[in-house]
């Protein structure tokens, strides 16, 4: 059956239709094209008609056209647009030019750049020229680094690398640095965060040590589409860009149809699990033989989804290679396999979380499933992007959780459909972020006495701290590094901590063998000793974890249930920014707070039911986090008002609904922001609803929450009262067994009465 | 807070310290030391046709000498272009004696000084020599050319890498081969206070605040013995390589024999090969002795060799197999090539014998090898086709000619 057949029957099928709260249909689109343009060497074009590329896409033409001109340009466009061309037209025509000229190709995992040099290559064989394009990442072999850095016309590689292997050591990439045209930097709508202000500061270094070497190279940008990705270019480089962002590619037919799971509890507000509602839409996609993606949000999950979509189609032997898992955290060949099979069609299912939602071409799927909402409105597209290239019909399953954002989206599908994607913010002046790349900048490059690093502001300041800490040397006007560290290798660019744990299999004793890895911050949470980890389908029993050596010790097991630990989060304040009186009684703040994380004990969870079988204690060291948060702290004659739970149940609905709101009015990830609630908080002494950055240093979100600190409460106000439960459920202010039988009312009380 | 109390909060404070006065630089610092002839014994006599033996470096012909550079660096970290050559130290042999000059700089203006003086001096050379310089000094003060925007081609030198030359002899005997160790076992001569090289550069940090040049009295000597180390180190190979039959250790001697090979001297890597027989690298040696014959086409002089292991039992399964190609293909004899493989073939299947993949590989290929044998003594044919040669097999290529085929790949 193919994927308009099944649409079909699909439609005629009461049963499922009843739960379909919207069945959209997105009409195909023709393509846009334009001749090649005259600033396109001519070379190009026979190699291009070789490939029955005989006109191009008009942002394709664009992005050619601004690039002569000397501009920075950012494209935005959707999976399969052909905007490697947009970036490829340009470097080939500059070095057809000048063979003397160099590009560097950024993209952010390794997998990418593999991919998108994969077709670089063939461009180049098919012209018959002589463009050097190597990748230069952790697994370029020593003896061929040389090459690279000598005679590299494009260098691919990726933020970590060149912030750890190339800038810190540019003299030896002297030819590269004299003779850079174009930086490339592909997914730009990665870049959020933590590691957007990274990539930001890493930009800064490379234009500083370009300068010296008295080049001034063009950026080509390109990123998915997000809300503001002139914006986020713009804040990435420095400088303003060219944005173009009219997609002359075409589209096929794609039916996006939203499934909420039916209500199986109607007085506790409790629906049908995502996960088993998504188990029988794979397995009926599988069956169907229609190559399918699905997307699950926690690692977890994708390794229970697997597992199951697995033991649909396992042979007498066992064997299930038709379906396979995909994460963060496999190892690398492991993940090029999958890879390849989706690409020849040896795969027919595969699970994965966010990590195959960037460009890795796994050829063209016919169908996707979203097994819970991503999270932002640009991942979820994305993420439907997988399924339908340019012709024929695909399909795209949305299945709501219980959720709270998920019941959103599921009831409200315009958001999805409609609504302009998040924005991304990143912030380059991160005080923790800009000191440690400053520090490597001043490593690269001695800095002088009224020096400028970008347009990052206090300049003067750090070098005073860093001359006061003796770290750096000043003589004659002139900063030197003098301290034995390597800067570089004290920061990774994509999370606070540096070092990631290996996950080692001691099943046989004879035959250790690595089997993945996992950044410090999740390890406690899904390695702690009697957790059970699962890998591709696998399960296995951690036996120990070497918190310092940062290596976890697993065995294969085979047991009914999953693990589940449960996170304890404790809050200290650092200092305060801003505070003023808010509404009447209370008062909102914007400050600096130390996050401690603390994993102290485990839920054991049954496969198929999902109930829990018991609880285990985890013994691990606490793991700090600074950050910024703001929050709003009530008066203690309120507190006095409600006796025994009232206020903390009031409390609790509260940070429930916030917990809504602030993703879609930050316009973040949900994980992005953190909401806690704290009846007599250690912060301020009294009853205290805090909002924060959950990553270190924040990026901003909390000083943006406290500009809309009305807004939130207001739209909080407003979700509770339009939810038509009547004590409360998860898509407003919580269940009812949680907050208990007054809690959605007081907490409509106390949200007014901030209000007032 | 203000911006420099949340930076402050942000990185933390800790070392914070008080700075010197500045001086006003206008030169670096210049010491020179020199020592006795009787310290070098036959350092004058250093001829380039011994230096061709020992490495495959172009060494001009005559060689002085004289006109040979020692260089050994101080710096200030393990590299990057954030780390910084503070003392450069230059030695080379006079008519009567060694000489070391030394160039410190006081502080990092006085840099551009410095290299002017290193430049000067590598003019001046023919040769250089370090210690390990090919990877860490001379990139790190290329660099420092760079960054100071001045030439760098006076260090495109002939270059001699002590490390690199010393691992190739003392590796298999000592493992790691750092200077010190290398002064103690090999010279005889261990240091006696010597600043360990991981202090250096928080000593010379240290100096920056202070400028107390007693803190670097230490550097200076540790970095001025090291530079003569080389010399005498150089020397004393260089003796070694004229004379094997001094060396004491076999692995030496086989070693010795290997490197000899790489820079292309069969003759004297044979006379090594002879020499180590005797002791724990017999097998080794007997087996890179006949595989050297056997290379040169002197295929007799080689099967004599393997003989002589079959009868001092070494060396294993291979002189059988090597004595059964030998009687295949050389002497066209199939009888005798069947019952060495079949000698071969009892050998590899001794019980006792751990079942690994390199050992299966090697039953397979005799196996297959005895198959063909078995053919071609039925078929009593003498004359064979190239396509069932060794040279021709595809599937089971012979592993000991891979091995070989890798070892030559290894010296290109």
């Amino acid at each position: 059956m193919n994927v308009t057949q099944l649409a079909e029957q699909l439609r005629r099928d009461h049963m499922f239709m009843k739960d379909v709260t919207r069945w959209e249909v997105l009409p195909a689109r023709e393509a846009r094209t334009a001749p090649f343009p005259a600033c396109m060497d001519g070379r190009l074009k026979p190699a291009l008609e070789a490939r029955g590329i005989h006109e191009l896409y008009i942002h394709q033409v664009k992005s050619l056209e601004a690039t002569a001109r000397g501009e920075d340009v950012t494209v935005v466009t959707p999976t399969a647009s052909g905007k490697t061309m947009c970036y490829n037209l340009p470097v080939l025509s500059a070095i057809l030019e000048n063979e003397d000229a160099r590009a560097l190709y950024l993209f952010p995992t390794k997998a990418l750049s593999a991919d998108q040099v994969s077709e670089l290559y063939d461009m180049i064989e098919e012209m018959g020229v002589d463009i050097k394009t190597y990748t230069y990442d952790g697994d370029t072999p020593a003896a061929a680094r040389k090459a690279v850095r000598q005679a590299g016309h494009i260098v691919v590689t990726n933020p970590d690398m060149l912030h750890s292997g190339i800038l810190p050591h540019h003299t030896k990439w002297v030819k590269l640095f004299e003779n850079l045209k174009y930086v490339v930097i592909d997914e730009i709508h990665t870049y959020r965060g933590v590691f957007g202000s990274n990539l930001a500061n890493v930009l800064r270094r490379l234009l500083r040590l370009c300068e010296f070497y008295g080049s001034h190279p063009q950026f080509i940008l390109c990123s998915a589409t997000i809300a503001n990705p002139g914006e986020l270019a713009e804040t990435l480089i420095g400088r303003p860009v060219t944005l173009i962002d009219e997609n002359g590619a075409p589209m096929g037919e794609k039916h996006f149809v939203f499934y909420n799971p039916p209500v199986v509890n109607r007085q506790l507000g409790i629906r049908q699990g995502s996960i088993p509602i998504t188990r029988s839409i794979s397995g009926m996609l599988l069956k169907n033989g229609i190559q399918a993606i699905t997307f699950a949000r926690s690692r977890l999950t994708v390794e229970v989804l697997t597992k199951y979509l697995k033991d649909l189609v396992r042979d007498p032997l066992g064997n299930a290679g038709r379906v396979r898992g995909y994460r963060g955290g496999y190892l690398p060949g492991e993940r090029r396999e999958i890879e390849r099979g989706l690409r020849a069609g040896q795969v027919d299912a595969v699970v994965s979380t966010n990590a195959l939602e960037l460009g890795i071409d796994i050829g063209a799927l016919d169908a996707c499933v979203l097994c819970g909402y991503p999270g932002t409105i640009a991942s979820a597209w994305q993420q439907a992007g997988r399924a339908g290239r340019r012709q024929g019909t695909s399909i795209v399953f949305f299945i709501a959780s219980s959720a709270a954002i998920d019941q959103y989206i599921v009831n409200h599908p315009d958001y999805l459909l409609h609504k302009s994607p998040e924005n991304a913010l990143l912030n380059p002046d991160n005080l923790y972020i800009l000191l440690s790349h400053f520090k490597c900048a001043a490593f690269e490059l001695p800095f002088a006495r009224g020096d400028a690093f970008g347009n990052a502001p206090g300049t003067e300041e750090l070098l005073a701290y860093l001359s006061e800490q003796g770290i750096l040397h000043e003589a004659e006007g002139k900063y030197h590094w003098s301290a034995e560290d390597f800067p570089a290798s004290e920061i990774s660019l994509r999370s606070a901590a540096s070092e990631n744990f290996i996950i080692i299999d001691i099943t046989d004793p004879a035959r250790h063998r690595v089997v993945g890895e996992m950044d410090r911050f999740t390890a406690p949470m899904l390695l702690h000793e009697n957790a059970i980890y699962m890998h591709e389908g696998r399960q296995f029993q951690v036996e120990k974890l070497d918190f310092d050596a940062c290596k976890a010790y697993i065995r294969s097991v085979d047991v009914g249930y999953y693990t589940d630990a449960d996170l304890n989060i404790s809050l200290s304040l650092l200092d305060v920014e801003k505070e003023e009186p808010f509404a009447r009684t209370a008062v909102a703040a914007l400050g600096e707070i130390k996050v401690t994380a603390l994993v102290t004990m485990f839920k054991k969870i049954r496969f198929d039911t999902h109930e829990t079988l018991g609880f285990g204690h985890v013994r691990l060291p606490e793991t700090d986090m600074h950050t910024t948060a703001m929050w709003w702290t009530l008066p203690d004659s309120l507190a006095e008002r409600m006796a025994g739970d009232r206020l903390k149940n009031g409390m609790m609905g509260i940070a429930n609904l916030l917990r809504i709101v602030c993703p879609l009015y930050l316009m973040c990830a949900p994980q992005d922001v953190a909401v806690v609630y704290q009846v007599r908080s250690p912060i301020t002494d009294k009853p205290t609803i805090l909002i924060y950055d959950n990553t270190p240093g924040g990026i901003g979100l909390s000083h943006k929450a406290f500009s809309m600190k009305e807004l939130l409460l207001e739209k909080a106000l407003q979700v509770a009262e339009d939810c038509g439960c009547e004590y409360g459920c998860p898509s407003c202010v919580g269940p009812v067994g949680e907050i208990g039988e007054d809690g959605k009312r007081t907490a409509i009380r106390l949200l007014k009465e901030l209000l007032k | 807070m203000n911006l420099m109390d949340r930076i402050r909060a942000v990185g933390g404070t800790g070392n914070s310290r008080p700075s010197a006065p500045r001086e006003v630089s206008t030169d670096c610092r210049h010491f020179a030391v020199y020592r006795e002839a009787g310290e070098f014994p036959g350092a004058w006599d250093l001829t380039a046709e011994t230096l061709r033996m020992m490495s495959s470096r172009e060494i001009p012909e005559p060689l002085d000498p004289r006109k040979i550079l020692y260089l050994d660096t101080e710096t200030t970290g393990l590299g990057g272009s954030g780390t910084v050559a503070f003392l450069v130290g230059m030695g080379y042999l006079t008519d009567n004696g060694f000489e070391v000059h030394q160039f410190l700089m006081r502080d990092y203006p006085e840099e551009p000084f410095l290299l002017k003086h290193v430049a000067a001096g590598l003019e001046k050379f023919d040769v250089l020599c370090t210690f390990n310089g090919t990877t860490f000094d001379v990139p790190l003060l290329e660099s420092r050319f760079l960054m100071n925007r001045m030439d760098r081609g006076c260090l495109n030198l002939p270059h001699l890498d002590l490390l690199h030359m010393c691992r190739r002899l003392w590796k298999l005997r000592l493992g790691r081969c750092n200077l010190g160790r290398l002064e103690e076992v090999i010279l005889g001569k261990p240091r006696v206070d010597d600043l360990p090289g991981s202090e250096v550069p928080q000593r010379y940090f240290t100096y920056l605040k202070t400028k107390r040049m007693e803190l670097l009295e230490d550097i200076l000597k540790h970095n001025a013995q090291d530079i003569a180390s080389l010399c005498v180190l150089l020397n004393h190979m260089a003796d070694l390589y004229l004379h094997p039959e001094k060396i004491r250790f076999s692995e030496d001697v086989y070693s010795m024999g290997r490197a000899l090979e790489k820079t292309d001297h069969p003759e004297q890597a044979r006379h090594c090969y002879r020499l180590a027989r005797r002791g724990r690298m017999g097998s080794a040696a007997g087996t890179a002795l006949a595989m050297s014959y056997r290379r040169s086409g002197e295929k007799d002089a080689a099967a004599e060799i393997w003989r002589e292991m079959v009868r001092e039992r070494k060396g294993g399964a291979v002189p059988y197999i090597e004595l059964a190609k030998y009687e295949e293909h050389t002497r066209r004899n199939i009888a005798a090539a069947l019952e060495w493989t079949e000698k071969a073939l009892m050998l590899v299947s001794e019980p006792a014998l751990r079942e690994d993949a390199a050992v299966q590989e090697t039953k397979n290929g005799l196996q297959y090898r005895r198959q063909r044998l078995l053919r071609k003594k039925a078929e009593g044919a003498v004359i064979h086709g190239d396509s069932d040669s060794d040279e021709g097999q595809q599937g089971h290529e012979d592993p000991e000619k891979r091995r070989e085929r890798a070892g030559s790949a290894e010296a290109l």
